[in-house]
Parts: C-alpha cells; sequence; structure tokens
C-alpha cells in the first residue's frame, strides 16, 4: 500500500527514474492532490511558461485509490496551468489512477519534451516512453480503443488532437467519460509532445489490517446505501442540481444575462436518453450515464453551460455536445463558458463578422457544434477561442467585464452564485479559478435546512439564510478543507460530508478507512490538519507566479448586474460586504489582510523533507 | 441449494466485488486476483462478472492430475497444497472462472456460504439465492425472445 513509486519520465532525455515516495511527504500530504502539490510547487520555478518543456504534468492517485474503499477511484493532474498561469489541478475518476497503481506508481511526472509523438508505458514497476505516431492525429475515444486493441486490458489517460493543438482548456481523458477537465492538463500533455500515459498492473495493494477494512468498508457502505439521498444520485446523477439551480432561478443562462432556463433540461427529460447507469472503480453510488446517444453522461456541467448558457434546451442536442468536446478532448465548463462569452460579445457588438467569420448566435446547435470542431483544431475564430480567458486580449479590454471567470478560470459551476453568498466567496477564493469542486458549500442550497444542523458542520454563527454573508466563510473553509482531503484520499467528493448531503463520511470515517488500510493514525485535527497544509500550499503555489488579493475576486457582472428573473431577482453580490467576507476567510485561513502565508507557515510547508 | 448468480443489467462494472474477495483470501486489493473477474469495456459497453459455476460434473476436477480439486456438499474446493501451479484447470474451464496470478490458482469456494463478493455488491448484481421466481421468468422471457414471439 505505501510501497508505491515515484515515477520521473524525463521526455527531453528519453530517461525514467523511480524513486520511492519520501515518509515525510506522505505524512504531511498523504496523496492524489496533497503530494502533487507539494511536488509541483518544489519542481517549478517563478514565471514557467506552461506550454514549454520546463513545465511539469503529475498524475497523482489519491491513497486509498483503487481500495475496498468506497467510491476509491481518483486521481489529481496538476501541472502550471496554460489556460490560466495559476495552478493547475484537475482531479478524475474513472479505473485509470487504480491501474497505475497495480502497475506500481502513486506519481507520474512528465518533464521536458519529447522530440517526436511518445506515450509513456507504464506496467508491473517498469515505465517505458514509446513511439506515439500510430495514435497521434487521434482523438480521445479512437486512441484509447487503439491502445486497448494492440496493448490489452490496458487503461489510458490521453489528450484527444485539443491537446495536440494546445488548446488552453484541453483536457486529459480516461475512458468514454472521465476526465481531468479542468486548467488545461491535456495542453501541458500535448506541449510534451506526449499522447497518453497507459498502465497495466497485476500488482494488488496490500491492506494493512484486511478484517479491519472488512468492517469498516461495510458499516461505511452501510450508512451511505441507507441515505434517502445515494437512490437519487444513483439514478438521476448531477443532473439533479439543474432543476434546483433552475427553481430558485441560479441557472446560468445565456452568459449570465439570464438566470432562468428550459425545464426541458431537467433531469427526467435525461433519463429518457438513459441506457444503465454505471460506475467508476470501486463506486457504490454510480452516478454516471451511459447515455444512448454512444456516449456517457450528461452531468449537470454539460447540461448547464452546453445548453442553458449557449442558448440550447434540447437534451439530444446538449448530449451530442457533450460527447463531441470529450471526443475532442475540451472541457465542457470552460467551452460552455467561452462560446457563451462570445455570442455575446458578438450581440454587443464588440467583436463582429470580421473576427469571427459568421454572424453568431445563441442557441444555434449547428454552430456550436462547429466551434467545437474549430477550437480544437484551432481553425478560423475557433483558434481565438482556443486561447480560453486569454482571448480577451483580441477581443479588447471591454470584453473582461462579460467574462464568467475568476482567475482567468471560466467558471465550472452552471450555478449563478450572486443569491447564495458563499458559493461566490468559494468560487472567488478556489485556488484554481472559478470551481465549485475546491470548496463549494453545496448544502447552502438546500434552503430549509435547520441552523442547528449547519451550525454542528460548520460552526457557531453562520446564517441559515443563504443570501445573509454573516459567517458563511465558514462554510467555505470547512468544505476547502475537506475536499482537500478526499482529494488526497482517492475519494470521490459524491459521498464527502457537507458535499452533496448533511451526513456521508467526515473526517472519523476518513480516520477509520486510513487505519485500517495502511495503519497511519490521524485524528481528526490531524487530518483537518492536512487539508489546510494542501490549501496553504497551493496559496503559495500561486502567490509565487504573482496572485494578490485582487484576484480573489468574481465576475464583474456578479457585482453590478442584479439577477433579473425568478425568485432570486434583484440579488447580486454586494463590494463591501464580499470584502468583509473574504477578509474574515482569510483571518480563520490564518492569512493576512493581503491573503498572504505568515512567514513562519511558509518555512514550515518549505521545510517538508525528501524531495525525490 | 443455493447458487452464486450474477445479474448483468445491474452491475455497474465498479468491481467491489473482486476487492472484496481478494482481500479475504490474499490481504490485498487486486482485481486481477479474484475469484470473481468483471470483464468490462466501457467502448464496447458492458460489465459481466465471471466466476465458478461450481458445475455438478466439473472439468477441473477431472483434468486435474493431482487430485487438488474435490467436491464438497456441492462446492469445487482447490487444495492449494496438492497443486503443482500448472494451470490446466484454468486452461481447461469451459466458463474461463479459475484466475490465474503468477503462481497463485484464485478459485470461488463461496466463502463457506457468504460469499465476500455477493456482501459487498453494493447492487445486488450479484446474489447467492435458491432458485427463485424471477430467474424462472426471467428463462421465459429469454426463451420468447429467442423464439420471437411478443
Amino acid at each position: 500500500m505505501l510501497d508505491r513509486k515515484i515515477g520521473i519520465v524525463d521526455l527531453s532525455r528519453n530517461s525514467v527514474k523511480i524513486v520511492d515516495m519520501p515518509k515525510d511527504i506522505r505524512a504531511k500530504y498523504l496523496g492524489g492532490r496533497g503530494i502533487n502539490t507539494y511536488l509541483l510547487y518544489k519542481l517549478l520555478r517563478k514565471g514557467v511558461d506552461p506550454l514549454s518543456p520546463n513545465n511539469v504534468l503529475i498524475l497523482g492517485a489519491g491513497l486509498l485509490t483503487g481500495t475496498l474503499v468506497p467510491n476509491s477511484s481518483r486521481f489529481n493532474v496538476s501541472t502550471k496551468s496554460p489556460e490560466t498561469g495559476f495552478l493547475g489541478d484537475s482531479n478524475c475518476g474513472g479505473f485509470f489512477a487504480p491501474e497505475m497503481r497495480y502497475a506500481g506508481f502513486d506519481h507520474i511526472i512528465l518533464k521536458g519534451k519529447a522530440k517526436k509523438p511518445r506515450y509513456v508505458y507504464v506496467e508491473d514497476g517498469d515505465i517505458e516512453i514509446r513511439d506515439a505516431r500510430d495514435y497521434w492525429g487521434m482523438n480521445t475515444n479512437d486512441a484509447q480503443v487503439s491502445f486497448r486493441k494492440n496493448l490489452g486490458d490496458v487503461e489510458v489517460a490521453c489528450c484527444g488532437t485539443a491537446g495536440e493543438n494546445l488548446v488552453r482548456f484541453a483536457n486529459l481523458r480516461t475512458g468514454v467519460k472521465n476526465s481531468a477537465g479542468r486548467c488545461g492538463t491535456g495542453a501541458v500533455m500535448g506541449s510534451k509532445n506526449v499522447k497518453a500515459v497507459v498502465a497495466y498492473g497485476t500488482m494488488g495493494l496490500k491492506i494493512k489490517h484486511p478484517q479491519k477494512l472488512l468492517d469498516v468498508v461495510k458499516e461505511v457502505e452501510d450508512y451511505i446505501l441507507g441515505s434517502k439521498l445515494t437512490p437519487i444520485l444513483g439514478s438521476v446523477g448531477t443532473p439533479l442540481l439543474y432543476e434546483v439551480s433552475n427553481e430558485l432561478g441560479a441557472i446560468r443562462t445565456k452568459n449570465s444575462q439570464l438566470n432562468q432556463w428550459s425545464d426541458s433540461l431537467n433531469a427526467e427529460n435525461i433519463e429518457k436518453e438513459v441506457e444503465k447507469m454505471i460506475g467508476c472503480s470501486s463506486c457504490i453510488v454510480h452516478c454516471r450515464h451511459r447515455n444512448k446517444l454512444g456516449g456517457e453522461g450528461p452531468e449537470y456541467t454539460s447540461v448547464g453551460l452546453l445548453g442553458a448558457n449557449v442558448g440550447i434546451d434540447d437534451v439530444k442536442q446538449v448530449i451530442e455536445l457533450q460527447n463531441i468536446a470529450n471526443d475532442l478532448g475540451l472541457d465542457v465548463s470552460s467551452a460552455g463558458t467561452i462560446i457563451a462569452w462570445a455570442f455575446e460579445l458578438f450581440e454587443l457588438g464588440i467583436i463582429n463578422e470580421k473576427m469571427t467569420g459568421e454572424k453568431l448566435e445563441f442557441g444555434n446547435f449547428e454552430q456550436a457544434r462547429s466551434l467545437l470542431h474549430d477550437i480544437a483544431g484551432r481553425e478560423g475564430f475557433g483558434d481565438i477561442l482556443a486561447e480560453s480567458t486569454q482571448a480577451a486580449k483580441k477581443f479588447g479590454k471591454k470584453s473582461e467585464d462579460y467574462l464568467i471567470a475568476v482567475k482567468n478560470l471560466p467558471q465550472s459551476d452552471p450555478h449563478d452564485v450572486r443569491y447564495i453568498k458563499a458559493f461566490a466567496l468559494g468560487i472567488a477564493t478556489a485556488s484554481r479559478g472559478a470551481d465549485h469542486l475546491r470548496s463549494r458549500p453545496t448544502l447552502e442550497i438546500f434552503l430549509r435546512l435547520p441552523k442547528e444542523v449547519k451550525e454542528r458542520i460548520y460552526g457557531k454563527g453562520v446564517s441559515p439564510d443563504p443570501t445573509s454573508y454573516d459567517g458563511k466563510e465558514k462554510t467555505v473553509y470547512f468544505s476547502d478543507n475537506i475536499f482537500a482531503v478526499v482529494d488526497c484520499l482517492g475519494i470521490c467528493k459524491f459521498i464527502c460530508h457537507g458535499f452533496n448531503s448533511p451526513h456521508f463520511l467526515d473526517y472519523p470515517r476518513f480516520e477509520a478507512l486510513l487505519e485500517a488500510a495502511t495503519g497511519m493514525k490521524y485524528g481528526r485535527r490531524k487530518m483537518e490538519a492536512v487539508g489546510q497544509r494542501v490549501v496553504d500550499t497551493e496559496r503559495m503555489f500561486n502567490i509565487r507566479q504573482g496572485l494578490t488579493r485582487k484576484d480573489d475576486t468574481l465576475p464583474k457582472r456578479y457585482f453590478d448586474d442584479p439577477m433579473p428573473m425568478g425568485p432570486t431577482k434583484g440579488h447580486h453580490i454586494d463590494r463591501n460586504e464580499f470584502d468583509a467576507m473574504l477578509s474574515r476567510y482569510y483571518k480563520l485561513r490564518g492569512w493576512d489582510e493581503k491573503g498572504m502565508l505568515a512567514p513562519s507557515r511558509v518555512e514550515e510547508i518549505k521545510s517538508v523533507g525528501g524531495l525525490p | 441449494m443455493k447458487v452464486l448468480n450474477f445479474y448483468p443489467e445491474r452491475c455497474t462494472g465498479c468491481r467491489e466485488c473482486a476487492m472484496a474477495c481478494s482481500l479475504v483470501k490474499f490481504g490485498e486489493c487486486n482485481p486481477r486476483k479474484s475469484a470473481v473477474t468483471v470483464i468490462r469495456d466501457e467502448f464496447k459497453r458492458y460489465e459481466y462478472a465471471v466466476f465458478c459455476l461450481q458445475c455438478d460434473e466439473p472439468v477441473c476436477v477431472d483434468v486435474c492430475h493431482q487430485n487438488a480439486y474435490t467436491v464438497e456438499d456441492g462446492v469445487v474446493k482447490h487444495d492449494d497444497d496438492r497443486c503443482i501451479h500448472c494451470r490446466l484447470c484454468a486452461a481447461m474451464c469451459p466458463y474461463s472462472a479459475i484466475t490465474v496470478h503468477g503462481k497463485d490458482i484464485v478459485k470461488c469456494d463461496l466463502c463457506n456460504g457468504d460469499p465476500m463478493c455477493v456482501k459487498y455488491c453494493a447492487t445486488n448484481a450479484l446474489v447467492y439465492e435458491e432458485e427463485t421466481k424471477e430467474m424462472a421468468l426471467k428463462r421465459k422471457e429469454m426463451v420468447e425472445r429467442i423464439l420471437g414471439t411478443p
């Protein structure tokens, strides 16, 4: 279990080095996102060009990934983001990460740049750099099917043509749907002339206390399966949230000009297109839809961002757009946000046909579809959109007022955060930019949750009113920490306390699972301290790249334009209230008014020992 | 008599059955070292569990020249002390239900009547059960499907 290695693949030198995991790094960061972040901080210097050979791409499996622990399928892909210039980090499920561990590796670091297209093959303790000419130019489905045809029952994490063409929001894909979607991980892989990391492993993960793990897992499983929410998540999946957000009047629509959209995208209509629900490795929730149109999904993000946000209300069209984006290796969140941004800029006359080559309009499915292809191929106007938020340089300063992004990252959550203030603070402070999977206190959406329940989870002084700013820093702080911990352990957020439910797995259950599997003993405080340390290390990485307090902000529209429709009508984010809430969040984190860490904390983190 | 049944339409491909099996038998989590193997392919869109069906006339018993296989109360059991790890049983099993992992022969013994794969299957895709009405109905449906009867 603790014997898995770090593989360092130097593509420039065509060499591989295999090293043990330093004990201190393991103890302080556990695995997955935590260790990735620490390695990234140590391996990169300030100002490195993300698409240059000097950047690194780290694939890191969670510490419990690939075990009997429910929903333990996940890994993180970390790099300096070519989309944002800040921390690039993306968490992904599926079957790749368990396979990488069975092949003997917890972390694989890609550095340098290969002279010709290559793929990295990993099997039972060995790593080879191999010729990828037969796979270059393929999209993610064909590439994976070809690898499996040629190499057998392997698992693949690959980029598509979007990654090869250095689209700044190209992703890494594994399986039909799973993606390390955010921050341009696929572009970094492409920039290294690498098509894929391919794994095959037969080396099981030795469990420290087998009977104990069987017992703890059984208890955890019964607890999760006993929840009223689990069968809903397992039959509806994330699209459940579309209706919830839409009813509230908080679904991002037409680049957030509107905040409500058609009922036609509700989960009940999506279910008609579902053939079967399936799971990732070790998953007991099975939220993945195998759709009748040849792919998987859609997730809530696709429904919102390739549906409502681009003005499309037909379920089949949304699914088709999502299947295409997945195959090309494009992040659906960025794609849906950037296309909608361009549509509005065209409506406003900020950009025109001279640049776009055609009239752009919301709701035009054919146009959205061809834009996805053009982005991935960097053809025509697609070449500009492929720059993601950096297209603002071409569109002009005024265009930035309409961009729904934070820290240069388009917002992932289809939820319009002007109403729920905790969501706003979450996307403003998330370490990788506007994102809901770092710290969204989802429970805020359940409007009638009693004050006691909220205070029990988040602490005293949290207002039960989602539109109040009072105490909301605590909801984000709690979520930020515990989500970092699940990302280190490799467990899916779907069963994490506070993500979907006021129940599900909290620190004590993580501790019990960790101890049974590895023998590592962590009390509640020590476990939460891992989460705090991960968030602080990510902050240090970002500060080194030039991040300041002014980057912890929101799209201009969320401050200045009140929501136009529905029960949320009139709500917006008040700049002064937001600023005060941000200061309180910094204080809770131990950061100063400028959002900087104490020098002693920086030294403490820098001193974690044993860099390979 | 109870038998281990598999319902593919309920299987999500998660492999918790194999994780539990390898953990109980070898103290490790390893889907390739389990008596139940989930064959799955997302691109071809299937997931299917393969395991020993405890045949009435087991080929493994017949072909094993070391008498490492015996039948006890309807359960085909493998004795590793007698086994010379020639893998003939795995090669000859008509259902490919015997797993070979390095030198190890992994064969389902129904965990003394409390199969762990069943216990950790969250969707009841694997069930240890007597002949049920549901199975009888399924059989009828299958026949009608083959015959093309509406």
